[in-house]
């Protein structure tokens, strides 16, 4: 650790590049982090199988991330489908004028993404945030390890119950929100488009591909987002402003999350189904 | 522990009334805010130093996220559009179609959700921690205005980040999609280009992102300054404040989102 | 009897250095010294919440740093812990947090377990109290539920962090009076860290203190009272002059 006693090495050691160093660092801790997170999850999964039930803890995490975030998810489901119908009407009658078939795309395209998509960085930002900040103020004021002293692990404690609410949740969540933007989209078609509601519920276009696809984004996301927020909860350290940076953490890491495995899951799906 | 921003623990619908008078509030106070910043800012009575310094980190620290972000949406974009473009055979549309979402809709709002999750929450957990240290209070004492000192440098920071960072998410985002495109559907990346200068884009759908991006910028500014600056409770008041500004901001952009696709179009 | 030997550890610096320490058995030990000289981090040692870059920490035979998971857990039994912020467990009532330990450690009926609730609550002058939240208490009252639950489990050591802190004198003395009734009555080994000098010194037996991460004391209270080093004179007297 100390300086090397060749002064070629020297040289060296001086001309290597701080941008690689930094870079080098962040693969470092990005790696890190992923094995912290691996180990997390793959703990959750083992509570989630062998541990001992704690319904109560459990029936109240389905109410926070159930219930509560009906209403904002519908609002913003709601408006999702009244821009997207919108504005994929403009696109498309810039280039063909028939539009019968508007409702019929919009609906794959929400069975296929959309639904499990939108509503997934949505709860990232209102679970992702609320569980980091649960679990870290806990963290920081030292709840955790009186926790640890009673022979409680958090993860099993704090993170399995969120963790299995948020994966029974997650789907429901999502078709309720669907319902809600294609319905809102009904509406858009109708109002400015003037399409029949009947000829706009049109569910041809959907696969089995599709619904394999949307499933799984919906088993992913609710996997990832509470394990996430909850694994940055628990790291969380230094009073208030600890809790604030483990909760910034969390809505980004979570929605980072969901991105990359929208990615990976479309694109999987894409090669297999087409 | 979550039952404070509500005036119940009530399930979705009822309780309307007590809502809508809080979210009425909400905005009241916001406007309030924003009256208070406008009026700085003309009179160019904020903080120089403390908006260069909130810019530059502001930029730096979301940086990596726009980053992949655009690069990834990108790549969704065109898997999306896959299946519709292998039947028709319109190869030649892909960047088109790739880019009129992306521009118009799916770049500013994406970016926009993503730096209201980084910059703006990490804004609030700031400007949070100094309410229940009482550094705000003391910036008083001291005959320091905080809005000018603190709050409108921050502001302005998060509304040219967001800005810049949308013209920076555009160019990625295409450039994301272009490799997909080619990656999984073999088009050649000078046809998606010329699919997106063929004349049905112009700079009128840039604008039109760019536009809503500064309307964004606002609402995230606003709210994350405001909750920051109401934060009570010690740590777990922050971690509420944090909570409450994303959400608060991501049902914002949604809602101005669709007003602005029709006041703009 | 508790035994650190040759501790030390690093974060960006060192913040504890070749600590050595002994604790006897049925002892009231308290731990004093300046802020940020290690006092908490020796708990959290002992407790094996925190693991030293270098050194041993034996509890009786056993050696805390070799423990696996289901050791620990087997351990912990044995040891009752006063947090410095109290951390009661703001989602469950006060009965609920004392009677965790207790449901999570052993296997007790539930008669038991709140007779024991119950039972505690009366001595910290809590009675009644098992349905509120913490939320709802005021801080001595807090640090009373906290002490409740440190000492529900009748654990052989029992470690208080600060608990004093923020008190007015007479809460604090009466605090300290009842950790010293406890610790007699079940003769137990315990480990104080306090501020509070005056009063924590009219409930120890020994003393030891701690400065810039090394223990520079280690005594009975007279001797500490009556000590030779002049930093460890100046502190237990709370004198302005001098090396500190």
């Amino acid at each position: 650790m100390s300086a090397p006693p060749d002064p070629r090495a020297a040289a060296l050691q001086r001309a290597r590049s701080p941008l690689l160093g930094a870079l080098g660092r962040l693969a470092l801790d990005f790696l890190e982090t992923t094995r912290d997170l691996y180990r997390v999850f793959v703990l959750t999964l083992h509570y989630s199988l062998r541990g001992e039930a704690n319904r109560p803890a459990f029936i109240r995490q389905m109410y926070e991330i159930g219930n509560r975030s009906l209403v904002f998810l519908s609002i913003v489901m709601g408006f999702i489908g009244m821009i997207l119908v919108y504005q994929g009407g403009l696109q498309t009658q810039r280039v063909v004028p028939d539009l019968s078939l508007l409702g019929a795309t919009f609906l794959q395209l929400l069975v296929r993404d959309l639904a499990a998509s939108i509503c997934a960085l949505m709860l990232a930002t209102r679970v992702g945030a609320g569980i980091a900040a649960e679990i870290g103020s806990m963290v920081v004021t030292e709840q955790v390890d009186a926790l640890r002293m009673c022979a409680t692990d958090p993860i099993d404690y704090l993170i399995r119950p969120r963790f299995l609410a948020c994966l029974s949740m997650f789907g429901a969540l999502v078709v309720i929100a669907a319902g809600v933007a294609f319905l809102a989209g009904m509406w858009t078609a109708h109002a400015f488009f003037g399409i029949n509601p009947r000829t706009f519920a049109n569910v041809s276009m959907v696969s089995i591909g599709d619904l394999a696809i949307g499933l799984t984004k919906c088993l992913a996301y609710g996997a990832a987002i509470p394990v996430i927020s909850g694994y940055c909860g628990l790291t969380a350290f230094g009073g208030s402003e600890g809790v604030g940076a483990a909760t910034t953490r969390a809505v980004v890491n979570s929605s980072l999350a969901v991105i990359m495995l929208n990615f990976v899951i479309s694109g999987a799906g894409y090669l297999i189904f087409g | 522990m979550s039952a404070e921003t509500s005036s119940g623990s009530s399930p979705a619908f009822a309780g309307l009334t007590p809502k809508i008078n809080e979210w009425l509030s909400l905005i009241g106070g916001f406007g309030v805010l924003f009256g208070e910043i406008v009026r700085r800012t003309l009179r160019r009575d904020f903080d120089r130093a403390e908006f260069l310094r909130n810019l530059y980190r502001m930029g730096i620290k979301s940086m990596p996220i726009v980053t992949v972000t655009a690069l990834f949406t990108g790549g969704i974009m065109v898997i999306q559009a896959a299946p519709i473009v292998q039947r028709y055979g319109a190869y030649g549309l892909l960047g088109w179609g790739a880019g009129f979402g992306t521009l118009r809709e799916i770049a500013p709002l994406l970016t926009a959700l993503m730096i209201n999750g980084r910059v703006g929450a990490n804004n609030t957990a700031e400007l949070g921690t100094m309410a229940v240290t009482e550094q705000i209070d003391a910036l008083r004492a001291l005959a320091i205005d905080p809005v000018g000192f603190l709050v409108a440098p921050r502001f302005l920071a998060i509304v040219l980040t967001l800005f810049l960072s949308t013209i920076f998410s555009d160019a990625l985002a295409l450039l994301g999609a272009a490799y997909a495109g080619y990656g999984f559907l073999g088009v050649e990346p000078a046809v998606f280009y010329r699919g997106l200068t063929t004349g049905l884009l112009d700079f009128g759908d840039v604008a039109h992102g760019l536009e809503k991006s500064l309307v964004f910028g606002v609402v995230i500014g606003l709210s994350s300054c405001h909750y920051g600056l109401s934060t009570k409770g010690g740590a777990p008041g922050v971690g509420r404040s944090v909570n409450a500004t994303v959400v608060a901001s991501a049902a914002g952009i949604f809602v101005l989102d669709y007003l602005l696709s029709f006041a703009l179009s | 009897m508790i035994r650190l030997h040759g501790v030390c550890k690093s974060f960006d610096r060192a913040v504890l250095s070749d600590v050595d320490l002994v604790v006897p058995e049925s002892c009231l030990f308290g731990l004093i010294g300046p802020g940020a000289s290690g006092k908490s981090l020796i708990l959290r040692m002992i407790t094996g919440l925190l693991r030293p870059d270098q050194g041993a920490v034996t509890v009786g035979e056993r050696d805390v740093l070799a423990m696996g998971d289901m050791q620990l857990h087997e351990y912990r039994k044995g040891i009752g812990m006063l947090f410095q912020n109290n951390a009661l467990f703001d989602f469950m009532t006060v009965a609920e947090n004392i009677a965790f330990p207790l449901r999570r450690l052993f296997d007790l009926p539930e008669a038991e377990i709140e007779r024991r609730v119950a039972e505690r609550l009366a001595r910290v002058d809590l009675p009644g109290f098992e349905g509120r939240l913490p939320a709802g208490l005021s801080g001595g009252q807090k640090k009373r539920v906290g002490v409740a639950r440190a000492t529900v489990t009748r654990a052989p050591i029992v470690l208080y962090d600060e608990p004093a802190a923020g008190l007015d004198p007479v809460t604090s003395q009466k605090i300290f009076d009842l950790l010293r009734a406890e610790q007699r009555a079940a003769n137990s080994t315990v480990i104080m860290v306090s501020s509070d000098l005056d009063r924590l010194l009219t409930v120890t037996d020994r003393v030891g203190m701690m400065l810039d991460g090394r223990l520079i004391f280690e005594g009975t209270t007279e001797q500490a009272k009556n000590a030779s080093d002049p930093r460890v004179y100046q502190f237990v007297h709370g004198k302005v002059d001098g090396p500190l």
